[in-house]
């Protein structure tokens, strides 16, 4: 096998360890690699040639990416881990005890045990390079940095923002690496070289390494005396965002809480300890198991082939309502030029009330200057026709859901735009099959549903229909992720996958309400399964229209499984309630507060109270058992994309892992059981589908274990 | 000329009274708003253009070459050049003729031009005064210097230079634009009462105009408050119902003893930008194009600072000895009214044997204008004159007047601060 460090030293004693993995576009930190390290520091460390060491890299835009997390994700039993981790801390305390000074030269992702290995030396220089990316992110795979870094950056940048970091998983550029005193300089690329030589000369210098050092970090008065205050806040933050349900954050908190006075050593002795303990929890799994479906979804591109996609430079949105407007901030943010079509300028008016605010949220949070706003917002012109269609590369139709309407613009949109343009349909209901049906080169029409509100939920459901080519489908899948959104292909059928698979669930509450379940309760059940919010709090906030059309659409589709509930009936078509927008759904919302609506309560007298296993039950498996369908039908591709798009598009909460983690967490066989016990007692809407019945009786897994 | 020049299509923002509704759009938005949608609507690819030449008279601090920024701004590649032209109110025909000049010429095919201008962002400088103070306040070094200029300072030195008032007067004769106007009322005897009623015409005919929707037709509206979600869609200077009364109530500005010219019988300080798209006759039946019409020549003429009024006489009768054309055949005029007073000075030296000899050296007359063919839309009285954007604007309506009325040849001239005039040669079909 190949190596991945090598050793060089100049007649200068300058020594480099080259990192470059072999067959790898990126360097990992992995045990084979962590053992090639300590025979090459063992060595140095008796070489007296040696004046000054560096740790390169030879990976375009990657110095060390992190641990190899294959190994972390195998991780099973506590004492194998702390081992594991153990002897990671040695090899890279190693660093710290060479005799003479070390560098870190970071030009690209410098992440996790990389930026461990990069802390464990005596300075570090990062470039403005827009692929150098630092930070300790372990919190997002449920375990904490276990090399030392938390100890290590919090002696380099104090209490706080070490905490701060950590807690969050935070990833941050050279130059706010150097304003956090994480990185002892930040150099432009192209200057690194002469940059790298005259910070040598620097660091082998008495006077000036005393400069360099006398940047660093001092102990800061409230940090040194009153950690627990700092503490005290961390944690409040932590349960307001994970309300308890994620592991990892609690115990950094721990952590820093337990090594306020301790020795370093005695430090990340603790650190390697709680390593350990989270390493093996099911929630590191399953979020582990997210993150490699991220990286699978990244490299798809919508088809089995590569295929080169249609250049977008020109955009056109027609339809400038809620959906319409996100479609063209995004598309606008991206630098896009987009045409905003609609049938009058008050509506373009609005829609450019929301593109502004969307903006000014960025703005606020100093993404974007004003004058890249000013410049991104001028690249949308809009019109109330057709005219200044012609070159457009993409029209994506953001129109009311009537299929005779969206036929109609289609044909309008053809005869103005090239035939290689793509056009694709917001729809959230619609077959995109049917729909193409009169157009006269379906080939370029694809569905591109974007989730509610556009510039928040990061979730595209890209629908191909029979006809629709690999062209534009990979266009489109590139363009949303080119809009930082993440493309999740699925069938044409009713619903699609997110609304068929969450209707259901709407419907269920709803249903026990009419039972005489209290809605608060119902709610209160959920949110503490770990859902966003409860499924009553959801439909107010989608609003009661649009989950009634959706929900009949559905029925219509699906037939009896998924009537709409009566209620739902009554508080839409009689009580003429629309949720939020109006201030009035199964809540009363007055700004950010809401109270029941006690109109809707009394329209249940009855009451009656299922224990609270029964209500989760019967949300989650009456979604489990329309998602399994979906998997069945082909609706998707695997069970992994299937949890990704549920938590992306619904808020199904990450630890675990997705919906069908958590049934297969729970055993499959417990699931069919319950499911049957469910549909003896609430109807047939509950008999488990061919596909879960099959998997009990075979005893197979969504998943490898 | 020897060729004619197409001119494919041209459009307009609304034009907004300074301080207005387009107060916080500064210039090369503007430009930038209305390139981009004649580009897209035109329906030509942006790299098949060859340059954008903008008019600009107070041209921004912020923007030096405003034609540049609003190019980029409008979409244009990085590779597209741009320039801006300034022959202060003539500026928006100048980027039309320079653009003309340039196909004449075979330097390029295709030309954006146009004429853009932010009234309402003119900034106030500070004087001479302030800023001679500033430099020796940069310059003393101790303390005690520092102390010797500050006690030099005045609360004075700090009344601001208005930069539009200093835009619109004169620096030869010294006079602000409405004083030459008052000049004009002077030599020809032409009274308050007068100019308030070609005033009060001037609004009238507007107001029509805008009724039946005829500036709709060269207008694209323009988002002037996203965060409140406004949008606007027509011209806001036009006085709905003026009434003699109402502008009798008004006193003169610029000679406020004697004077007749008022805020009432001036035009209006505005924003506004506008664009055209031009090529050769032969370019445009190649590409298939039916052009909203054609520039068939052009003149320009220098005179006397003070009467700079008189600018479309000297500029048409040019025109008319280069063409052999002559006011008979001219079936439609725009003369820009930057003041009632100046308009109706140019009618009566146009129809008089006397002012002929006594300004042109000509021995007849150039005719007298058929009031009925004359700014039949109202003009700068009633919709504001935005220095840089009205040139472009006055041949963009009167080709799409020509065809509105089914006739063929107009006339489009304006008078200019200095001391000029332009005037150009318009036909459709």
């Amino acid at each position: 096998m190949k190596n991945t460090i090598n050793l060089s030293i100049d007649e200068n004693g300058v020594a480099e360890l080259l990192f470059d993995m072999p067959d790898s576009p990126v360097n990992l930190l992995s045990s084979n690699v962590l053992n090639e390290l300590e025979q090459h520091l063992i060595g140095m460390s008796e070489n007296k040639t040696i004046k000054i060491a560096l740790f390169t890299s030879a990976k375009d835009g990657i110095f060390i990416a992190g641990a190899d997390i294959s190994e972390i994700a195998d991780l099973d039993d506590e004492k194998t881990s702390y081992d594991k981790v153990k002897r990671g801390q040695s090899i890279l305390s190693r660093i710290s005890v060479l005799p003479f000074p070390t560098v870190a030269i970071i030009n690209g992702a410098c992440l996790g045990g990389g930026f461990e290995l990069a802390l464990s030396c005596d300075f570090r220089i990062a470039t403005e390079n827009s692929k150098t990316k630092i930070g300790l992110p372990e919190v997002n795979l449920g375990v904490l940095p276990g090399f030392g870094g938390t100890q290590r950056l919090k002696r380099l940048i104090g209490f706080s923002k070490s905490l701060e970091l950590i807690l969050g998983g935070k990833i941050i550029n050279g130059n706010k690496a150097q304003k956090l005193g994480m990185v002892d300089a930040c150099v432009p690329v192209g200057y690194l070289d002469f940059k790298q030589d005259s910070f040598i000369k620097s660091i082998l210098d008495d006077n000036e390494r005393s400069k360099i050092l006398s940047k660093r970090y001092k102990d800061n008065l409230l940090e040194k005396y009153l950690p627990n205050i700092i503490l005290y806040f961390a944690k409040k933050e932590v349960m307001k965002k994970t309300k308890g349900q994620y592991p990892a954050p609690l115990a950094i908190l721990d952590l820093f809480e337990q090594t306020k006075d301790v020795r370093l050593d005695e430090a990340i002795e603790m650190e390697a300890t709680s390593f350990a303990k989270l390493s093996i929890t099911q929630i590191s799994k399953n979020l582990i198991g997210l993150f490699y479906t991220s990286e699978a979804l990244k490299k798809e591109n919508g088809t089995d082939k590569k295929i080169k996609t249609h250049p977008i430079k020109l955009t056109a949105v027609v339809g400038g309502g809620i959906m319409g407007a996100g479609i063209v901030w995004l598309f606008s943010k991206i630098g896009l030029s987009v045409r905003l079509v609609d049938q009058n300028y008050g509506a373009i008016g609005n829609a450019f009330k929301f593109i502004n605010s969307a903006y000014q949220a960025i703005v606020k949070r100093r993404r974007l200057t004003k004058r890249e706003v000013e410049i991104k917002m001028g690249h949308i012109s809009y019109s109330c026709d057709y005219v200044g269609l012609k070159h457009a590369d993409l029209c994506v139709e953001a129109i009311i859901e009537n299929r005779e309407a969206k036929k109609k613009l289609y044909a309008n949109l053809e005869a103005i735009v090239d035939k290689k343009a793509i056009i694709a349909t917001n729809t959230s209901s619609i077959s995109v099959t049917s729909l193409a049906g009169d157009m006269k080169y379906p080939e370029r029409f694809v569905g591109m549903h974007f989730f509610n509100p556009v510039n928040r939920m990061p979730l595209v459901e890209i629908i191909a229909g029979e006809k629709t080519s690999p062209e534009a489908v990979a266009t489109v899948v590139e363009l949303a992720k080119r809009g930082g959104k993440i493309p999740i292909i699925v069938g044409d059928c009713a619903g699609f996958l997110v609304n068929r698979v969450l209707l259901p669930y709407i419907n269920e509450a709803i249903k026990m309400f009419e039972e005489g379940e209290d809605i608060e309760r119902i709610d209160k059940l959920i949110l503490d399964f770990g859902m966003p919010m409860g499924p009553f709090t959801l439909a107010d906030e989608v609003g009661l229209d649009v989950g009634y059309k959706v929900g009949c659409v559905l029925e219509e589709a699906y037939g009896k499984r998924m009537k709409v509930a009566n209620m739902f009936d009554i508080i839409y078509n009689q009580k003429k309630l629309l949720g939020k927008k109006a201030g009035k759904g199964f809540y009363i919302h007055s700004g950010k507060n809401k109270s029941i609506n006690k109109d809707v309560k009394d329209l249940v007298t009855m009451q009656h109270s299922y224990n609270s296993e029964e209500i989760v039950d019967r949300m989650m498996l009456v979604m489990l058992n329309e998602a399994s369908r979906c998997l069945e039908e082909g609706v998707i591709k695997n069970a992994d994309y299937l949890d990704m798009a549920l938590i992306l598009g619904t808020g199904f909460p990450p630890f675990r892992g997705g919906l069908m983690r958590y049934a297969q967490n729970r055993g499959i066989n417990n699931v069919v059981v319950t499911l049957h016990r469910l549909a003896d007692a609430y109807g047939s809407r509950f008999e488990p589908c061919e596909l879960l019945i099959r998997m009990a009786k075979n005893n197979e897994n969504f998943f490898e274990e | 000329m020897k060729e004619r020049i197409a001119i494919i299509d041209g459009l307009r923002t609304p034009i907004a009274k300074a301080g207005g509704k387009l107060k916080k759009i500064q210039a090369e938005s503007l430009g930038a708003h209305i390139v981009q949608e004649l580009v897209l609507r035109v329906g030509i690819p942006y790299s098949e253009y060859d340059e954008v030449i903008m008019g600009n008279v107070a041209q921004p601090g912020h923007s030096a070459n405003v034609a540049r920024v609003i190019a980029l701004k409008a979409g244009f590649a990085d590779s597209t050049m741009a320039y801006t032209v300034n022959r202060n109110c003539a500026s928006g025909m100048e980027s039309i003729t320079s653009g003309a000049e340039k196909i004449a010429a075979g330097t390029g095919d295709i030309y954006l031009c146009g004429g853009v201008e932010s009234m309402s962002n003119i900034p106030l400088l500070f004087g001479d005064d302030m800023r001679i103070f500033f430099e020796q306040l940069f310059v003393s070094k101790t303390i005690g210097q520092k102390l010797a200029v500050f006690s030099h300072f005045r609360p004075r030195h700090l009344k601001p230079v208005i930069g539009l008032m200093q835009g619109l007067t004169d620096p030869i004769s010294g006079m602000l634009m409405g004083s030459t106007a008052e000049i004009l009322a002077q030599d020809f005897g032409i009274s308050r009462e007068e100019q308030d009623v070609f005033a009060l015409a001037s609004h009238q005919k507007a107001e029509i105009a805008r009724e039946k929707g005829i500036f709709s037709q060269e207008i694209a509206p323009i988002v002037y408050d996203a965060s409140r979600g406004k949008i606007m869609e027509h011209d806001d200077g036009i006085r709905y119902g003026q009434t003699m009364k109402a502008l009798g109530k008004l006193r003169p500005f610029f000679d406020k003893k004697n004077g007749t010219v008022t805020a009432g019988n001036s035009s209006q300080i505005s924003d506004a930008a506008a664009a055209v798209v031009l090529m050769s006759e032969n370019k445009a039946k190649e590409m298939g194009l039916e052009p909203l019409g054609f520039l068939r020549d052009f003149s320009y003429a220098g005179l006397d600072p003070k009467r700079m009024g008189l600018g479309p006489l000297y500029a048409t009768s040019k025109l008319f000895n280069q063409t052999k054309i002559n006011l008979k055949d001219i079936e439609l005029i725009e003369l820009n009214e930057a003041f009632a007073v100046q308009v109706m000075a140019n009618q009566r030296a146009f129809a008089s044997k006397f002012y002929a000899k006594k300004y042109l050296d000509r021995s007849s007359a150039l005719g007298e204008i058929d009031e009925s063919i004359l700014n039949v839309n109202g003009g700068g009285v009633a919709l504001g004159h935005p220095v840089g954007m009205t040139g472009t604007r006055l041949v963009i309506h009167t080709l799409k007047e020509l065809r509105r009325q089914n006739k063929q040849t107009g006339l489009a001239t304006l008078c200019i601060g200095g001391g000029q005039g332009a005037s150009l040669l318009l036909e459709v079909v």
